[in-house]
């Protein structure tokens, strides 16, 4: 039985490491095979987030390159940035906050006319970034009463629990949806772009590994034949 | 004569080649009883070479300045060939290494393979251990992340807690007044060059005392008691053939596990890389939750279940040292848990959940919950090496068999 324990506890432990948010995280569905939604998410992104953030990693990688991403345009002599706040560079963002965070974070901008941007949001409070994507998304504010919200005592509000939209945008809440995930989907491949080698090598090695076991399984049966 | 004959001639002439694959291999008898608790010694010579032969690699692109050592792991990630592949190996590797290092080392414990006349040979292996922690910790700096800054800071801020001249060791420690480019330079030394080469030494010592006094059993009787009329021991099977094949079987499951995580899921949910050393090192933002990575928490969190720091330190030290004279505390006159008494059943089954206990708790942020687990584990921590000359003295064993059993 000890033998387990190891296998046991990590098990508990895992995704314990992460620390908590101020609003439930919404789970995003990824696919870092389909090259569509990655290199529409990388056109999105040339289009709308290059003005302000970085992707320094990515520099000779030919998705990028294809979407019109390369070092040059990207603004990294920009020495004083509005509020002394630098956009952070967002090359391995995915795996630093996770593919569900950025998600829920390009999701939740809400209408605040105290910040200097006019826009604010859930899940990082008085964020320094603006409110860009509410040209697409259309203008969310604080909702007044939880109505709407699927509440449920104890569990954490999602960003829609907490926000309505006021005025819609120029895509629909689905066509939305589905252009930040593809944002989020070609994020997850600049933090990663070995991934799906990784995983390809990975079975070839796993596969190789077992027939090895089959042969070695039999010669040391055949050399411990007489042994007890 | 054949040329393999006759090249072999040659080169014994010059070297005593056949004598020494007779002494360590197809001379050296090892007992035939050995079960799975056996195979994580061989596990762990190759992971050590597995560390090795890719920090060779990895040290021709990575670069251990401040300014650019990030950037060169991802430089390694992304521009180098298979890089990503190479240093996945050698991040899986560090883990798998302290996974089967645990595993051999309660080996050792419940098979009493620490008890006369391999004392020694526990002695260096706690060394190798002590060196292994020293290893990880330096190479965990080397990608300049938030936790690779944060974890240097702490862990050398804990020397602060020696009075007087504890302040001067720190900054001896980081040859600066803060963790900067000359600690992480300094760390890149002792990582790629001054500890692995102490650690080579102390495992060639721990193979040489392990084959003068030759390998304990599950059973823990000495098999060089019952011998035949050649004078090898009745119970005992040359390690070559024998074990080279079944090492050979059991390296090719350890390497499908190793496989899994290596290519399916490398950060192992946050715990074999975290996601916060995907930043890079920041002096002025500190992380709001800094923990050491999970092999080292076990010490941790006894550190913090001391609400004094220099007591704390103490108890960390202590929480080590402990281990080293575990020979001398053991008194019962048997070796393996088999044969052992209840007492020492339960003793070690405290000793599991609270090693395996602390090791979570120094994962968790600070709570009034999680701080009094930590002192509770603490104590069955400390318990069962304090009440172990007792307990193994007054306890009943049961009668051991004159050959080993399968």
């Amino acid at each position: 039985m000890k033998k387990y324990f190891i296998f046991v506890l990590l098990f508990l432990m895992q995704g314990m490491v992460f620390a908590e948010d101020n609003i439930a995280l919404e789970k995003v569905k990824i696919n870092l095979r389909d090259k569509q939604s990655i290199a529409r998410g990388a056109k999105f992104f040339a289009a709308n987030c290059m003005a302000c953030h970085t992707l320094i990693y990515l520099r000779y990688n030919k998705v990028a390159r294809d979407a019109g991403i390369t070092y040059e345009k990207m603004p990294i002599h920009v020495t004083a940035w509005p509020f002394g706040i630098t956009p952070p560079d967002l090359s391995l963002t995915a795996n630093s906050r996770g593919v569900d965070w950025i998600y829920t974070y390009l999701h939740s901008f809400y209408v605040d006319p105290q910040r200097p941007t006019g826009f604010n949001n859930l899940l990082i409070p008085n964020t320094a970034m603006s409110g860009i994507l509410v040209v697409y998304q259309g203008r969310q504010v604080l909702a007044t009463d939880l109505k709407n919200s699927r509440l449920v005592f104890g569990r954490q509000l999602q960003w829609y629990d907490e926000l309505e939209l006021q005025s819609s945008g120029t895509m629909t809440p689905q066509e939305f949806d589905a252009t930040i995930t593809d944002v989020v989907n070609f994020l997850a491949y600049a933090a990663e772009p070995y991934h799906n080698e990784r995983v390809r090598i990975g079975y070839w090695v796993i596969g190789f590994l077992f027939i090895l076991f089959v042969l070695t399984y039999f010669l040391k049966k055949e050399y411990w034949k007489d042994i007890f | 004569m054949t040329i393999r004959h006759s090249f072999l001639n040659w080169i014994s002439a010059r070297f005593p080649i056949r004598e020494f694959t007779k002494k360590h291999l197809t001379g050296y008898y090892a007992p035939r009883n050995f079960n799975f608790w056996y195979y994580f010694g061989f596990f762990s010579l190759l992971v050590l070479f597995n560390q090795i032969i890719t920090g060779i690699w990895l040290a021709m692109e990575y670069t251990p300045v401040s300014d650019s050592a990030f950037a060169s792991i991802q430089h390694i990630m992304r521009d180098v060939r298979y890089g990503w592949l190479l240093r996945l190996m050698h991040t899986t590797g560090a883990s798998a290494f302290f996974i089967v290092i645990y595993l051999h080392m309660y080996r050792a414990l419940i098979y009493g393979s620490y008890k006369k006349p391999r004392e020694l040979l526990w002695l260096i292996g706690m060394l190798i251990y002590m060196t292994l922690l020293l290893e990880a910790f330096t190479g965990y700096v080397l990608p300049w992340g938030q936790m690779s800054y944060w974890g240097a800071a702490v862990i050398t801020s804990l020397a602060s807690a020696i009075p007087i001249i504890g302040k001067f060791i720190v900054v001896w420690l980081r040859g600066d007044f803060t963790v900067s480019t000359v600690t992480l330079h300094r760390f890149f030394s002792l990582h790629v060059i001054a500890v692995p080469l102490i650690l080579f030494v102390l495992v060639f010592l721990h193979l040489v005392a392990l084959h003068y006094v030759g390998s304990n059993n599950p059973d823990g009787i000495d098999i060089k008691e019952k011998k035949d009329a050649h004078g090898h021991p009745l119970d005992g099977i040359p390690f070559h053939p024998y074990y080279t094949v079944k090492d050979l079987m059991g390296a090719v499951v350890f390497l499908i596990i190793f496989s899994i995580v290596l290519f399916f899921a490398p950060k192992m949910g946050g715990y074999f890389l975290e996601p916060d050393n995907d930043i890079p090192a920041n002096a002025l933002q500190t992380p709001s939750h800094i923990a050491p990575v999970w092999y080292m928490t076990p010490f941790y969190a006894i550190l913090r279940a001391i609400p004094n720091k220099f007591l704390g330190l103490i108890a960390m030290a202590s929480a080590i040292a402990f281990m080293f004279v575990l020979p001398w505390l053991d008194r019962s006159k048997v070796r393996s848990i088999r044969y052992k008494g209840i007492y020492s059943k339960i003793a070690i089954a405290v000793f599991v959940v609270s090693f395996i206990g602390l090791g979570y708790l120094g994962l968790q942020p600070v709570s009034p919950l999680h701080s009094t687990l930590a002192q509770l584990f603490t104590t069955g921590y400390f318990l069962f090496f304090l009440t172990m000359p007792f307990y193994t003295a007054y306890e009943k064993d049961k009668p051991i068999p004159d050959r080993v059993t399968p």
